[in-house]
Order: C-alpha cells, then structure tokens, then sequence
C-alpha cells in the first residue's frame, strides 16, 4: 500500500494504481478522454493533468513540480524510506490546484475548437465525458474565430456510425479494436487537427473493411463523446428517459454483466457493466444486440389451445384445467418434464419440485437454444452454449436423478403420454429427429416466449416471459451464479414461468407457496449443494462463484 | 481478408526487380512494419499511385492491418492516392520562400500550365488534363538559404523567378 497526500486527504492506495483511480476511489473526480481502465495508455489527450510535488532542490522543501503530470500515466508505488515526502507520503498530489483548474480548461477549450457543439441533436447528450466536464472544469467560452473543421459522417459497419465532427481523437476506439478485438479496423487518417477516425477506404470513399467485428459496439460504449454512434439506439432515446437495472445477457454461457435500459414500453439497449472475471468492460453484440424478441409484437401474450387442429386463444384458468385434468390422470411413468436452460434458477428449481413432489415422475429433461459458434478474440470469449444458464439448470434439475439431455432426452419423450417442456428459448428451431419425436407426443404442453416450431406442435401453450421481465440467478459456465432482475412487465397475460408451475403444482394439490424469487433461493441454498451462498442476498451486484 | 480484398490485393505486385530492391532493404529493419515507408515508396514509383491494391499489396507483404497502411499513406503528403501527372511540381510556400515571392512562382506556374494547385485531398484539381504535370504547394524544402525553391519529381530548383521556372520546364 502506498500511503498518498492527494488533495487535503490522505489515503491509502493500492501500490500501482495510477493517480486516476485513486481519485476515483475517493471520490474525486478526474476528468478524463483517452485513459480506459480496460486499454492500454497512451496519454494523448492531456485532460487528466495534475500537480505532483517534489523535493526541490534535492535537500529542501517539497514544492510543486514544475510541469503538470497527466494523472492516468502517473503511478501510485510506496517509496523507499529515504524518499518518503514530508517524512511519510510516498507520494503527494493535487488534482484541484489553480495551475491544474487553469490547464483543465484549456486544454478543453482546444478540444472544443472544432467541436460542432451539436448537443440538442446528439445521441449522447446527457451521458457525454465532453459534455460534463466541459460543464464541471471547462472555460464558458471559446476563443477561436476561425472556420471549424467540417469532417463528414461516416458509415463504419453494420452497427456503427461516426460522427466525425464530434471526435475528440482520444483513440479509445482505435486501442479497443487492436487491443481487445484484434480486429484492426480503425486507424487514424490525415495529420493534426484534420485527423479522423477511420476504417480502410479507397480515395473515393469506397470502404475496402468494415468495422464488422462481434465486439464492434463496444467501442460505441468507450467512445466519450457522442461520434461513435449506435444505429440501433439512434434517435430512439434520451438516457435520461431509461431507467435502469443491473442484470446479466441472456445470449450465451458466458454470462457478461449487464445494465438494461427500458422504459415502460420496452426494452431500448443493453450495456455491459465491469465484472473483472467474467466480461471486464465488454460484452458482444449478439448479447448487445439480441434483446428485439422482449419487444416482439409477436410474443405469446394469452394461453392457447388446441381446437379441431387450430390454435384459440384461451384464458388461463381454462388453460390451466385442462393441464391438471390430463396430468391428473396420467400414469407418472409416461410424463415427462422438460425445464430450459433459458431459464433462472429458481424457474427450475420449481419446476423440479413440481415434478418430483406433485408429479411423481423421474424424467426430467433439460431443453434450451441450439449451440452456436465459439468465437475467441485476445481479451474476449463468446461461447458456443447460447444459453444462459445450462449450469444451473441442470443442477437444479437434478435433484438426484441425472437430468436427461440430447438422446436419452428424445427417446424418453417418445415414449411418453405427456410432455410439458419449459422452452423459453425465442424462435428455437427443431431438428428432424427432435420434431418427429415432439410430435408424436399425445399431448403436448410448451411454455414458451414467441411462437416457433416448438409451439407450433403443442396442445397447449402457456406465455412466459423473458430474462427482461422476471427476477432470478443465471449460473454462467464457470460457476458464477449471477442476479437477472425485472425490468419491463411481462406482455399481455404472460406470467413468470415459475408462477406458472406454481399454479399447476398447487391446482394438483402441491404445497408449494413462494412469493417472490428470493424466496426460491433461500429454498435452492437449503436443499442444492454448492448453492449455500447463493441466496439473492449474498449475491449482490457481482455475482457469487460456486465452489469448483 | 474478405473476397473482395484479395481480388483488389491481387493486382499489384512488384516486378522482379524491385521485388529485389525489396528483399534488400527489408533485412535493414528490426521488424517488418518498420519498413512501411521505403516499401510504399517503392511501390508508388511503380504503380504511380497508392492505390487499394498497392495498400493492400503492401499490408499483407509486411503483415500488418490494412487501416496501419492507410494510416501512414493519409499521414504523409508525399505517397498520393490517386493518379498524378508524369512530372511533380512542388512549390515551397513556407515563410523564407514566402518573402523571396513564391507566389509569383506559383502564380506564374498556374498561368503557364494552365491548372489550379492540387488540394491533398483532391489531386487532379492540380493535374493537367494531358497528364504531364501535377503541381502542388508544400511546406518546407529545408532549402531557406537559396529561396524560393520548387522540386520537380526528385529535383530541386533554387533561386526562382518566373524567367527560370521557365526555363526549368522547357528543358523538361
Ligand atoms: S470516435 Fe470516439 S472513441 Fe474514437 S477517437 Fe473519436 S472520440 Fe475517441
Ligand atoms: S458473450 Fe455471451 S453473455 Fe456476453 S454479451 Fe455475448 S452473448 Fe451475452
Ligand atoms: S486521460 Fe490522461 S492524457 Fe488522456
């Protein structure tokens, strides 16, 4: 630890932290463009500049160096003895001088001077580093007379565009497509104040590479102004107008932590958020950009039956009936149980409960979206398993007995009366042999998101809902057992799948009675081994990893 | 790389000699990437231009991103990305050639072959619709002491006036 001066206060720090952090850490604030914890430092854009002391001359006082030291290459490391400054600190700095103040707004003043200061009409007023630290440190004027820079806008990729007025040239962008993705794509074209950021073009404007990369729309994310463009999120909303809550992607096993932004209709964007050991700042654009199925007009939003070969919509008491009735009659032997790897914990843990306590049967099966491709970047891995949560799912199906996958799963089905198969995962396809052995199913219950193969060969279908709209914990590949909360309400008459299973269990005459997901987990702590610490409580923001 | 590249890459390629020329000098740097600037002037002397292929052609002989190759060709206003005349005429209009009237020289350069001054972003606005002369202003020739200076191709021309601008074109 490195005992520091840093401002009025003195602070302990961690030896390396550079002096960025260590404000931050604190609650001082910085400013800063071209430094991301996430990237390498090459300190170019001068705005983090503070005012290191030294001994001046070797023997005497400690007095303030004479240059400003930008703060995000400065780093904090406990001195030898006989350097310790004023007998103690291993190092003494001020981040709020009048020479820092003074440097801060000029440096901003020139980061202004070709800046179209178009903030009515940009995407990221409102969340811009330029914007708020213009606003906290800068000038309330500039100097500069002169024609601004005009550079165009430009189309980068299938999700980016550039704004290139806006640009400040921090380079983040840049540094994560080198750093991050290995990609290559951006560089910096022309010198000086006409540089752009730009992706490979002919001299006519012809792009020869596009910035086409699976981790593209991080680089939206880092970009501190708003030149680095969204076009799903374009013009769609002020970030005021979102809330917002911390939840965890839906799109494979990674699990990489995420903040959702919705407001009242609808789910508008994802944004990863820091977990050092499971995304660090990142996370991919199919998670970034699969959330469109929470807002599908076509999501199943009433129960629906089956009559004379026809789906009608029904309600869900009648629904629910007709469940109870043929599961009633059923001989345990020939139902069968199928829960999603879509799906949380605690959907499944219920759902198991039900089979085991009120069903009676043993056949549990596991169901969920097809696997994908592994795609490995230098700092970023998306995984080839596109659910959520198989980890867990299984663990909580398994109470006992092995959960029945793949094969087993499909010969098990074949020779079953009744299936009710927990889907959840939007749009999935079936495969051949999967679909000859559904259908031979003589009655068919699927709890599903959105219409697609699946439903299409139920009798009856039950609305469920999404990662976007209930609470629970996804376990990740590596064990991390993470918190999803509820953002936007469910459409129509769609329920939490657990609800649902609840409902069935209690109309079969179960005892079952949890109120909120919370309380599942305090019951998956008691009775699943490993989960003892992963109760909604212990969780919190980051997650609790499962012993191995 | 995509299709489309690799098509674009495949065609340009050095001829056998300066293939050699190549092999030669590459051995006189610590790592490849080092040795973008001799490469690309090698490759602009023969294809004329730096054109997709020519960046391309050179990104992938010494292994580095496309965007480093455009990157290093946007910076530098000697590499051209588009077609210019057989002979490159540079005007000095830095401050010691300003005071000696490089003006005149430029003016009296425009009027005589009949062109505007290349922008670095648009060539041809300074090319001669025959193809033969390109003419352009440029910072500092680091030739002060015998203002105004011009350089036509790899030549440099000292103490102009309109009479041996001239001269200088006529023996051209
Ligand atoms: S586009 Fe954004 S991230 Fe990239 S250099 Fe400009 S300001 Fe920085
Ligand atoms: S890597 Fe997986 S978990 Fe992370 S954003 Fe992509 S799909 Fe979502
Ligand atoms: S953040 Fe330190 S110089 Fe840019």
């Amino acid at each position: 630890m490195a005992f520091i001066k840093l401002n009025d206060l003195e602070v302990e720090v961690e030896d390396g932290t550079n002096v960025v952090e260590a404000a931050r850490l604190h609650g001082i604030e910085v400013p800063h463009y071209c430094y991301h914890p996430g990237l390498s430092r090459p300190a170019n854009c001068r705005m983090c500049l503070v005012e290191p002391h030294v001994f001046f001359p070797p023997a005497g006082a400690i007095v303030p160096d004479r240059q400003l030291a930008t703060g995000c290459t400065t780093v904090l490391r406990t001195a030898p003895p006989n350097r310790k400054l004023d007998g103690k600190y291993d190092f003494i700095v001020y981040t709020d001088s009048p020479r820092v103040k003074k440097a801060r707004e000029d440096i901003l003043e020139f980061l202004l001077v070709h800046h179209p200061l178009d903030c009515p009409v940009c995407d990221q007023a409102g969340e811009c580093d330029l914007q708020d630290f213009t606003y906290r440190h800068g000038h309330d004027k500039s100097r500069y007379l002169e024609v601004k820079n005009v550079p165009p806008k430009k189309d980068l990729g299938p999700d980016v565009l550039l704004y290139s007025t806006r640009c400040i040239v921090c380079t983040r962008c840049i540094r994560f497509c080198q750093e991050v993705s290995g990609s290559n794509e951006l560089g910096l074209i022309h010198r000086g104040s006409h540089d752009e950021i730009d992706i490979p073009r002919s001299h006519d404007g012809m792009p020869l590479q596009l910035l086409d990369n699976k981790l593209a729309g991080n680089v939206v994310d880092i970009c501190p102004v708003g030149a680095l463009i969204s076009k799903d999120f374009l013009f769609k909303s002020r970030p005021w107008f979102m809330k917002q809550e911390k939840s965890v992607c839906a799109g494979c096993s990674v699990g990489c932590n995420i903040t959702v932004e919705y407001k009242e209709d609808g789910v508008y964007r994802l944004k990863p958020r820091f977990h050092e050991e499971i995304n660090q700042h990142w996370m991919c654009d199919d998670g970034r950009l699969g959330y469109g199925y929470v807002n599908s007009d076509d999501r199943l939003q009433l129960p629906m039956k089956r009559v004379d070969g026809e789906f009608q919509p029904t309600h869900w008491a009648d629904a629910l009936t007709q469940i109870t009735e043929k599961l009633s009659e059923a001989d345990a032997e020939k139902v069968v149980v199928i829960g999603s790897a879509q799906g949380t914990n605690e959907d499944n843990y219920v759902l198991q409960q039900f089979a085991h306590e009120v069903l009676k049967t043993e056949h549990l099966g596991l169901f969920g979206a097809l696997p994908g491709e592994e795609h490995t970047f230098p700092q970023f891995t998306i995984e080839a398993d596109k659910n959520p949560n198989t980890a867990g799912a299984r663990k909580m199906l398994s109470n006992g007995t092995p959960v029945l996958e793949g094969e087993a799963l499909w010969k098990k089905v074949s020779e079953a009366d009744i299936v009710y198969l927990v889907s959840g995962a939007p749009e999935r396809s079936l495969e051949a042999e999967e679909k000859a052995v559904l259908e031979s199913v003589d009655f068919l219950i699927v709890q599903d998101v959105l219409p697609s193969e699946v439903t299409a060969l139920a009798d009856v279908v039950l609305p469920g809902t999404t990662f976007a709209e209930k609470d629970g914990t996804f376990t990740n590949s590596k064990g991390w057992v993470q918190r999803i909360r509820k953002t936007v309400d469910a459409p129509g008459e769609a329920r939490i799948d657990w609800e649902i299973i609840q409902q069935l269990a209690r109309q079969l005459g179960g005892e079952m009675n949890y109120h909120f997901a919370g309380e599942i987990s305090l019951a998956i702590s008691e009775n699943v081994s490993g989960y003892a610490e992963a109760t909604h409580q212990n969780i919190g923001d980051s997650g609790v990893k499962l012993a191995e | 790389m995509s299709e489309e590249l690799i098509q674009i890459q495949n065609t340009f390629r050095f001829t056998e000699e300066n293939q050699r020329e190549f092999d030669a000098l590459i051995g006189h740097y610590p790592v490849k990437e080092a040795a973008m600037l001799p490469t690309l002037h090698l490759a602009q002397k023969q294809a004329g231009y730096v054109s997709p292929a020519v960046m391309t052609y050179v990104a992938a002989l010494l292994e580095v991103p496309l965007m480093k190759v455009k990157d290093v060709v946007t910076f530098y206003p000697m590499f051209f990305e588009e077609p210019v005349g057989e002979y490159v005429i540079r005007v000095c209009h830095t401050l010691p050639c300003a005071l000696r009237d490089c003006k005149g020289v430029l003016a009296h350069l425009k009027a005589k072959l009949g062109t505007d001054v290349a922008s670095e972003t648009d060539l041809g606005k300074g090319t001669t619709p025959d193809g033969k002369f390109t003419l352009m202003k440029v910072e500092c020739l680091a030739s002060c002491d015998v203002a105004p200076v011009i350089m036509v191709n790899d030549d440099l021309y000292k103490n102009l006036t309109p009479e041996k601008v001239d001269e200088i074109l006529d023996n051209l």
